[in-house]
């Protein structure tokens, strides 16, 4: 049995070691913002925060999050997570919206470490979370409002 | 319009009906079934077990409780175009309606409803009048009863936000339905006849309005295919042949996927439908131990007759065909080619290409089955109901009315979920089984079968008179064709008898070009259509049709030393069939002239670069000739002289689709379908390699990321016409447009798409 912390509860998971976090998080303990796209660490659409540090659950194995904290979308509750929440919906990020959660879980991580993230900035950060309905230009946008209300 | 014609109208008579029912008002627009009148229709409505669908069909249908809240009904799939706004929109406004007190709901699969699918960039096109009248029919019918309760005469009252005033009077919507007891019908010469409101009556039509379906997400809140749940369900996931057709399976050996904790079972798949061929699901607690499993289970299979054929075999049959003038339907055939070619003082030919490209919708296709009180639920996301439906019915060899599909978000549609052939292994695996199924495709085998973008051949001769002035075109068009196999109904007839084609594959070839002499072929890919089961891909045909014809105009600008907007303004005349028709294309080529114009003006073109820099231009009008949105855009690039890498640094569009509903969404929709054009352009492609797709996950196939967006400047030209499509139209001049770029930049004329020089 594996125990950590999910959006700031105690949680455990009955699952082997080897599970990714990724199907824990959503079939174990029900948490489904958090979705899956390639499996591969490539997409970002599964990206949680270990630790505050952004991470693709699709490769993690549920035992490396022991006694971590494990935030995702449900629980992205800073007030960097809540401005950006409000900037996703003030600039009308989401099409389908299927990325947008890992979306939000990376964007929310660049806001804590740069307060107010250049182009470059959010490149850099934002490149591994692909949004296959090229939402890109309001992600940005929204990530620049979101830094000017925290 | 007799594809749109086929899919929007199959009910020709409609009729308007509004009921007080359960304390509430119901209000629909659709056909009577059955042979019952418009009276009996009625009646049934105020019956206490009143089964409407057994009477009406209605194509459009909302209720108003006693509190004025309105629930409007969507019967089309919201995938990120915020389909379920934009109609609610056009809805409310004419029904007078508070926007606040609307809601919408995505309804589930019954044949009340009539036909169901979300494609083609038609939603807005499609349901925009009847949308409007049934608004309009509902504000009547308020109005009359307001009259009645307020005893005052009709013609004093007027409505709006919810409320009918009639001179000092007023009555809410909420308090009409709470003491109005109504029953009424109108014909559809009544609706006709019913007053709409003009464009500068407006009230929420062409505002700026939030989108309903965004709060939720934002937040993770909102619920997609995969995340439904059923008690007891089964997790699974699919083991695929190696080839599309005719592959079988001489053997599973499960053996060292029992040793796996939590495996289940390997199940073989018999599909009467003849859909699937050689396919196994694997069973198991949980979908990562069903991924787990799948790897190890051992299936030897006797591969179809496709199993080696690659993307040079595609490209050579399309090539050899377009050569073959004796195939293909003759799609247009203006004046005399062959004559103009004998005439020609000069001639120029090229070949253009587009490669394989897959849909790669971010949520990987699935759907949870159970079967219960003798009926088959399914609950997926999904494009076109009305397709899947007869196909799950033949599967599962049980009607097609007991199986009902519950919709949910699409993670994305771009046309792979048109067609719903994911729900067959789930159903019959169900079936077998007698449980609830979840099955979830793995990313890469949701590559390996999806219904790709076919690689296309395009053959063009122009013939020049002494002045490099083209005095005909003759084009060939080769690829796989979507309809062919999974809509053949929806297929046309070339001219002169000439054979059927898919209008989907050519679109675009029947341009607004006017050119004297001018021949389009459209040709079936045979090798392509047997290999893969070609797939609508966003923006459909124009995605490689327009990819040549721009393409190939802007090689005659050149040949003729022309500005290649002045080459195109001098074709764009708008007479004769050019000249565009009431209402969906009125003003024809004109209107495409004007966006090029328009962005000429908002451009820096003609102006100065710095040296491998160039801009280039292309024009779009699609989706179809009968539903033309008009686009132009100029891309300015730059080219790395050393690794000769491409960067789109900006792209001007100007759009007009006529009236604009939901301009927040219209202007998202654009925005995507460019990046998209920008991503299939330069970064994403994949080839045919032993019969499937090489490319399957992202560590190889690569889609445009945030680091490589270019700017964009979007304007929509002020418009009250008619609305027409936008999910798919601004994507089809990009790639033209950049390869234009690309030659003005380097002089490397680019024919292949993707583009890549050096
Ligand atoms: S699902 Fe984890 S990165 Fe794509
Ligand atoms: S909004 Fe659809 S993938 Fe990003």
């Amino acid at each position: 049995m594996i125990k950590f912390k999910l959006n700031g509860k105690d949680v455990q998971s009955d699952s082997e070691g080897e599970t990714p976090l990724l199907w824990v998080v959503r079939d174990e303990l029900n948490y489904k913002g958090t979705k899956f796209g390639c499996g591969i660490a490539q997409c970002g659409a599964c990206t949680v925060q270990i630790d505050g540090t952004p991470t693709r659950s699709c490769v993690i194995p549920v035992s490396a999050v022991a006694d971590k904290d494990v935030t995702t979308i449900e629980g992205l509750n800073s007030p960097a997570g809540l401005a950006l929440k409000q900037a996703w919906v003030s600039e009308q990020v989401p099409q389908c919206g299927y990325c947008q959660s890992g979306q939000l879980v990376s964007a929310e991580a660049l806001l804590r470490s740069k307060s107010a993230p250049t182009d470059d900035d959010i490149s850099r950060a934002m490149d591994g979370n692909l949004c296959r309905c090229m939402a890109y230009t309001r992600i940005r946008k929204a990530i620049k409002t979101a830094a000017q209300e925290v | 319009m007799a594809t749109i014609e086929k899919i929007s109208n199959k009910i020709s008579r409609r009729t308007f009906l509004a009921g007080s029912v359960n304390a509430g008002l119901f209000m629909g627009f659709g056909g009577l079934l059955g042979g019952c009148t418009e009276q009996e229709a009625v009646q049934s409505l105020s019956l206490p077990e009143a089964d409407l669908s057994k009477v009406f069909s209605p194509a459009v249908w909302f209720n108003m409780n006693a509190q004025g809240e309105v629930v409007i009904n969507i019967a089309k799939a919201e995938m990120g175009q915020h389909v379920g706004t934009a109609l609610a929109r056009v809805v409310a406004d004419e029904l007078g309606a508070d926007w606040a007190s609307v809601s919408i709901e995505h309804v589930d699969t019954d044949p009340k409803w009539g036909y169901m699918v979300t494609g083609g960039s038609w939603s807005v096109f499609t349901s925009f009048k009847l949308l409007s009248q049934a608004g309009a029919a509902g504000r009547e019918v308020l109005l009359d009863a307001a009259a009645a309760l307020l005893g005052v005469d009709r013609s004093m009252c007027s409505a709006a936000n919810g409320m009918v005033t009639a001179g000092d009077q007023s009555i809410s919507y909420a308090d009409i339905v709470a003491r109005g007891d109504i029953s009424r019908s109108f014909t559809q010469e009544q609706l006709d006849a019913l007053p709409l409101k003009p464009a500068s009556a407006r009230t929420l039509v062409g505002k700026p309005t939030k989108a309903l379906d965004i709060p939720a997400k934002s937040q993770g809140e909102a619920v997609y295919g995969i995340d439904a749940e059923l008690p007891g369900m089964v997790y699974a996931t699919p083991l695929m042949p190696p080839t599309r057709y005719g592959s079988k399976i001489n053997n599973i050996d499960d053996s060292a996927a029992k040793a796996i904790f939590g495996y289940q079972q390997t199940l073989q798949i018999e599909d009467p439908s003849d859909n699937l061929q050689g396919w196994a699901v694997v069973i198991a607690d949980s979908f990562p131990t069903a991924l787990k499993a799948a790897a190890v289970v051992q299936v030897d299979w006797a591969a179809g007759d496709t199993a080696e054929v690659s993307e040079a075999d595609i490209f050579a049959a399309g090539e050899a065909l377009a050569r073959d003038a004796q195939q293909g339907a003759l799609v247009v055939d203006d004046g005399d080619v062959a004559a103009a070619h004998a005439a020609a003082e000069d001639t120029h030919e090229a070949v253009y290409r587009t490669g394989t490209a897959l849909h790669f919708a971010l949520e990987p296709v699935n759907a949870l089955v159970e079967f219960t009180d003798g009926k088959c639920h399914i609950h997926s996301g999904n494009q076109w109901q009305s397709l899947i439906l007869p196909a799950l019915a033949s599967a599962l060899e049980m009607p097609e009315t007991d199986i009902v599909i519950h919709q949910y978000y699409l993670g994305g549609g771009f046309g792979r979920r048109l067609w719903g052939d994911y729900m067959i292994p789930a159903a019959l695996a169900a079936k077998q089984l007698g449980k609830p199924v979840k099955m979830l495709w793995q990313r890469a085998d949701d590559s390996r079968m999806d219904c790709v973008r076919s690689p296309s051949v395009q053959l063009f001769k122009a013939s020049l008179d002494a002045d490099k002035n083209v005095t005909g075109i003759e084009h060939a068009a080769v690829a796989g064709w979507p309809t062919l196999t999974l809509a053949p109904g929806f297929l046309a007839d070339g001219q002169k008898e000439s054979g059927k084609y898919d209008t989907f594959s050519i679109s675009g070839g029947d341009h607004w070009y006017s050119l004297s002499n001018h021949r389009v072929r459209a040709i079936n890919n045979n090798l392509a259509q047997k290999t893969f089961l070609p797939g609508w891909l966003r923006t459909v045909g124009p995605g490689w049709v327009a990819w040549g014809v721009e393409s190939f105009m802007n090689e005659l600008a050149e040949k003729q030393g022309k500005d290649a907007i002045e080459f195109r303004l001098s074709l764009l005349d708008a007479a004769g069939k050019n000249s565009g028709k009431a209402p969906e294309s009125v003003g024809g080529a004109a209107r495409l002239a004007a966006v090029l114009k328009d962005v000429r003006e908002r451009s820096p073109w003609g102006g100065e670069l710095p040296s491998n820099e160039g801009l280039g231009v292309a024009v779009g009008s699609g989706q179809e000739r009968t539903m033309p949105t008009w686009t132009a855009a100029v891309a300015h690039v730059a080219v790395d002289p050393q690794t000769k890498e491409i960067s789109v640094k900006k792209i001007w569009q100007s759009i007009d689709c006529g009236t604009v509903v939901h301009p927040s969404g219209a202007m998202a929709q654009a925005e995507g379908a460019m990046l998209w054009g920008v991503s299939l352009a330069l970064h994403e492609g994949t080839e045919f390699e032993n019969g499937q797709v090489k490319d399957r996950n992202l560590d190889t196939y690569r889609p445009l990321r945030m680091s490589s967006v270019p700017e964009l400047d979007i304007k929509f030209m002020p418009s009250e016409e008619f609305p027409t499509g936008l999910g798919e139209p601004p994507l089809i001049a990009i790639a033209p447009a950049i390869a234009a770029a690309v030659f003005a930049a380097t002089g490397e004329r680019v024919r292949d798409l993707p583009i890549s020089i050096g």
